[in-house]
């Protein structure tokens, strides 16, 4: 089973989806910020799909995404951004930036759960 | 500076905000009754109403105590503050924290705050496309009475029931740069939150 990594500096959100994936068989790992996941996703080349917050300490959702395109060189990964942001410039930069979902909180996981599969296989 | 149709909006951009975002499980009373601008009051305000039947604007002024989580949504034209004071008392927790032994209190109230705060951030940027909004910190309530020294445009406190025991304050603070008028239709907004939009 390929691994999903969840980033979000709220600890709140991190066990939310975190624990919604595990217990319907998903593999997940966590990491509190972007620089965080930045570091998981160099130690974890296997991760499939990326579930990040934006706005966040240390380095934010959508630079920790472009770094991920840029710095790592990673095109496969699959990137979703979950946050509160909705404008659209917003999604524009994180389209710009290899995103490929964006979800406005809160988390419904139900609603997500088939599509994450696909995107973390 | 802030015409009297766009506070109206600025309030019902909130009411929605909140019941939809700080109540705990659907179906949850989320009673909101306006109270003296930079309070702190709680059951007071709520008890006030049910006995004047809604005439007056209820409001008991307390000593600010413990923190509020404080979010900021900012733009070219103004910027407001929400601050949301919850007293930390066993059904305050119980209601709140639940069985989530990973989190602590403050961190699940921010996460809250947060949740409340992007919804007015979602519906406030249908007129002003340039907002961005902080992520949530907490500050003393006792910074909550000197609001006015910031000369806000416009500023209003809420006394909020969730469910049977649970009092939380609201306060909205804004800071205007310009003229500020509009008119938000918040019931003809789609509910698209949660949904996954693929690129």
């Amino acid at each position: 089973m390929a691994k999903i990594l969840v980033v979000d500096d709220s600890s709140t959100v991190r066990d939310e989806v975190a624990g919604f994936l595990r217990k319907n068989g998903l593999d997940v790992d966590t990491a509190v910020d972007g620089k965080d996941g930045l570091a998981k996703m160099k130690a974890s080349p296997g991760i499939k799909l990326v579930v990040s917050d934006v706005n966040m300490p240390n380095m934010d959702g959508l630079t920790m995404a472009e770094k991920i395109r840029g710095e790592l060189a990673n095109g496969a990964v699959n990137i979703i951004m979950l946050t509160t942001e909705s404008s659209p410039a917003m999604k524009e930069r994180g389209k710009a930036a290899g995103v490929k979902g964006w979800i406005v909180k809160p988390f419904k996981g139900d609603a997500v759960l088939e599509t994450f599969r696909k995107l973390a296989n | 500076m802030i015409s009297s149709q766009a506070k109206d909006s600025i309030e019902r951009i909130f009411y929605k905000a909140a019941q939809a975002r700080l109540p705990m499980a659907p179906g949850d009373v989320c009673d909101i009754v306006p109270i003296k601008p930079g309070s702190v009051a709680g059951k007071g305000a709520i008890e006030a109403r049910a006995k004047d039947g809604g005439a007056t604007q209820a409001g008991r002024p307390q000593a600010p105590t413990g923190q509020v989580v404080v979010l900021t949504i900012s733009g070219i034209l103004f910027r407001l503050m929400l601050l949301l004071h919850f007293n930390e008392d066993d059904s305050t927790r119980d209601y709140f924290v639940k069985d989530d032994a990973q989190s602590t209190f403050g961190e699940i109230v921010a996460e809250i705050s947060n949740l409340c705060c992007g919804a007015m951030n979602q519906e406030l940027l249908r007129y002003f496309p340039d907002l961005g909004m902080s992520t949530p910190y907490m500050l003393s309530a006792q910074c909550v009475p000197h609001l006015e020294n910031l000369k806000p445009s416009y500023l209003s406190s809420y006394a909020i029931q969730l469910g049977d025991s649970v009092y939380v304050a609201a306060t909205l603070c804004v800071c205007a740069a310009a003229p500020i008028d509009f008119v938000a239709d918040v019931s003809a907004v789609e509910e698209s939150s949660g949904e996954l939009e693929l690129f």
